[in-house]
């Protein structure tokens, strides 16, 4: 199992960090660099002002108010999803500093409980979300128009979502995030090392697929059509040209 | 089809790149949204009428030669070479696109399919596969431009019988229709046809405005056809005449392209700034009823009326006040129809569809949302001021026993006006 998480948990980290961080930098660069239509391609109704355009921009992305509209169950689905994706981001934001605050006026024990109750939701509602795309991508025109790089992509978030919940569910008592952040400190410091805890039970193997699965996602996101987490801020502004 | 010919057309796809179309291309997640926003694709069910899918053919050639992961990988994006049979797909897809961009508007990322089919249409083109109807009228127009002297004659003995007939409407023996007004401060880009001049000649007289109608009209099937060059041209055609004539605005008529490409296309196109200002009509008939420069009579109008915004003029032009105010001031009855404005479900006809008799069968079938709008309305008069549109839905009424009256937005407002002559001026 050490070799295991020494590949998927301490190299596979470092590869897929290093391929997309210079993924996305190559990803910008190149849209940085290609010149901008000469058409106007907004449309309308649209705001007068520049700070207009931008806060309309900025919700038509964080809240696609006219996707609601046409499609609501894929739009709650889709929104639930991303909200619990950032949730979960945020949170995994233990495993390089304690939060500040939470666990003066929660306390220890009280910071892991909320760290699990909020884990847990987000943890479910990333997998229904990705339940609801891979059931929606299996008829009609939907599987017609997929290729299979959405079926990829469904299948790596799946790996993340359901490795991760099951160490969220299964070992969730048992393990906290101060043993995760003693790993990921290490490797932050590049000492790398894995906390006694991870190595004598059975998490390891979870801890080590959760990682595989978030690996290959990581290093596949930057050629995928997941760019739309930035791109789809600057395709939001021409809308408003 | 040789590998050598395949390559020479997906290079037009890389001439044609700029950063919104890369972007659109890399970050659509197929989510297929667009589905219910397509007209054609809620009206007929064909997969190759949902917006994504028709980006889809163009990404799929992109991947295959330009995206370094399509490369590397081309099965996981279905990358593709442009053979014949996504050609034979491309075209349909393509050319049966009225380029409303409804898609546009739910998209959560707002690709613009359309603009995406604008570099499909010049990959069809380097084919040799661009409508032929549509080049043909294209080209036709371009000779016209190059040849004005020819058509002179009859053009101005039609501008002579309009002049009579506003003369009668006005009952004003100094009325008519002012052709290349050296001075005038507006020049008109009328349609072809005394039903886009006529209505607008007894309200620019009326009005008292400075005004002149030149030779060249305000259609563009180089825009349809998808070849900026053409189009440009087309286009130049009523500027030049605007710069020799001296104007200060050009208003172009109760036409959705037309407006578009004069107002946010020519500039891009010619590398110039369009050194008038360009109005629609409407915002001047608009201007005139509101600061009393003509008169209009509510009671002239019977029935309820409801008003249809062109897609080019509304959701792609930011029309959509003035024309609803101009309804409104000629009839006390009058209904929106639902949804309107940005959402409006696109009537199928526009893209120059209309003059493309091999997609009749999948343009009436992509009216079904419009008639059901209609109906749903209960008005018996629809306003609607495109042509490509009203041409559609006039087959539309006939087909689905509607019997509503389709007109001009400028007819109404005419036969609304207390004028000596005044009838009913048929926008039908």
């Amino acid at each position: 199992m050490e070799t295991y998480l020494w590949i998927t948990s301490v190299w596979g980290v470092y590869l897929a960090l290093a391929v997309f961080i210079i993924g996305m930098g190559w990803r910008i660069y190149e849209w940085a660099t290609t010149p901008k239509s000469a058409v106007r391609l907004g449309m309308f109704p649209k705001p007068a002002t520049k700070t207009g355009r931008f806060f309309k921009m900025l919700k038509d992305t964080f809240i696609a108010p006219h996707s609601a509209k046409i499609e609501p169950a894929m739009w709650v689905f889709a929104f639930a999803f991303h909200v619990a994706a950032l949730g979960a981001f945020v949170g995994h934001g233990r495993l390089i500093a304690e939060f500040p605050i939470l666990p003066e006026l929660l306390g220890h024990d009280g910071m892991n409980a909320f760290a699990a109750m909020s884990g847990s939701i987000a943890g479910v509602l990333m997998l229904v979300g990705v339940l609801f795309w891979i059931g929606r991508r299996t008829f009609g025109p939907y599987k017609s128009l997929s290729v299979p790089e959405d079926y990829l992509l469904l299948f790596l978030l799946f790996g993340v979502i359901v490795m991760g919940d099951h160490m969220r569910f299964v070992y969730g008592d048992i393990i906290h995030a101060d043993t995760y952040r003693a790993w990921f400190q290490s490797l932050l410091t590049f000492k790398p090392m894995f906390p006694e805890k991870l190595l004598s039970g059975n998490v390891g193997w979870s801890l080590g697929t959760h990682m595989l699965f978030t690996d290959l996602f990581l290093i596949y996101f930057p050629f995928s059509k997941l760019v739309h987490t930035i791109g789809s801020f600057s395709s939001n502004r021409v809308r408003s040209e | 089809m040789e590998t050598v010919e395949m390559q020479t057309l997906a290079g037009v796809i890389d001439k044609k790149m700029n950063r919104q179309l890369k972007q659109y291309i890399d970050i659509c997640a197929r989510c297929a949204i667009c589905k219910d926003a397509c007209h054609q694709y809620v009206g007929t069910g064909d997969f190759k009428y949902l917006p994504a899918r028709r980006a889809e053919l163009i990404r799929q050639v992109y991947k295959k030669y330009f995206d370094k992961t399509g490369r590397f990988v081309p099965a996981l994006y279905e990358a593709r070479d442009p053979d014949d049979n996504l050609l034979d797909e491309l075209y349909d897809s393509t050319y049966a696109c009225t380029g409303c961009r409804r898609c546009m508007y739910y998209c959560p990322f707002s690709i613009d399919t359309a603009w995406i089919l604008s570099v499909a249409k010049a990959v069809l083109i380097a084919a040799g596969r661009g409508n032929e109807m549509l080049g043909q009228l294209a080209d036709a127009a371009i000779f016209k431009g190059d040849n004005v002297a020819m058509f002179e004659g009859v053009i101005t003995s039609g501008f002579e019988e309009i002049a009579e007939e506003v003369r009668a409407i006005t009952g004003n023996p100094d009325h008519g229709v002012p052709v290349n007004k050296q001075g005038a401060d507006v020049l008109y880009v009328a349609l072809a046809g005394a039903h886009s001049i006529r209505p607008a000649a007894v309200i620019f007289e009326e009005a008292g405005e400075s005004w002149t109608i030149s030779m060249f009209e305000a259609a563009n099937y180089g825009y349809f056809y998808g070849d900026p060059e053409k189009a440009r041209l087309i286009t130049k055609r009523y500027i030049d005449e605007a710069v020799r004539l001296g104007v200060k605005e050009i208003v172009v008529p109760e036409c959705g392209h037309a407006y578009r490409v004069a107002e946010f296309f020519y500039e891009a196109w010619s590398k110039e700034p369009m050194p008038f200002k360009v109005s629609h009509i409407l915002e001047k008939v608009d201007d005139y009823i509101k600061t009393g420069r003509i008169k209009v009579d509510k009671g002239l109008i019977e029935g309820t009326v409801t008003y249809h915004d062109p897609c080019q003029l509304g959701r792609n032009g930011g029309k959509f006040e003035q024309p609803r105010d101009i309804v409104k001031a000629v009839t006390s009855n009058f209904v929106d129809l639902t949804p309107n404005r940005a959402e409006q479900w696109c009537c199928g006809g526009g893209g120059g569809i209309v003059a493309m008799e091999e997609f009749k069968d999948v343009r009436l079938k992509s009216g079904s949302k419009k008639v059901e709008q209609l109906k749903a309305s209960g008005a018996n008069i629809l306003a609607c001021p495109c042509e490509n549109c009203r041409l559609q839905i006039e087959e539309l009424n006939e087909i689905h026993e509607l019997g509503m009256e389709i007109w001009q937005v400028i007819d109404l407002v005419v036969a609304s006006m207390p004028l000596p002559g005044n009838k009913k001026s048929a926008g039908a």
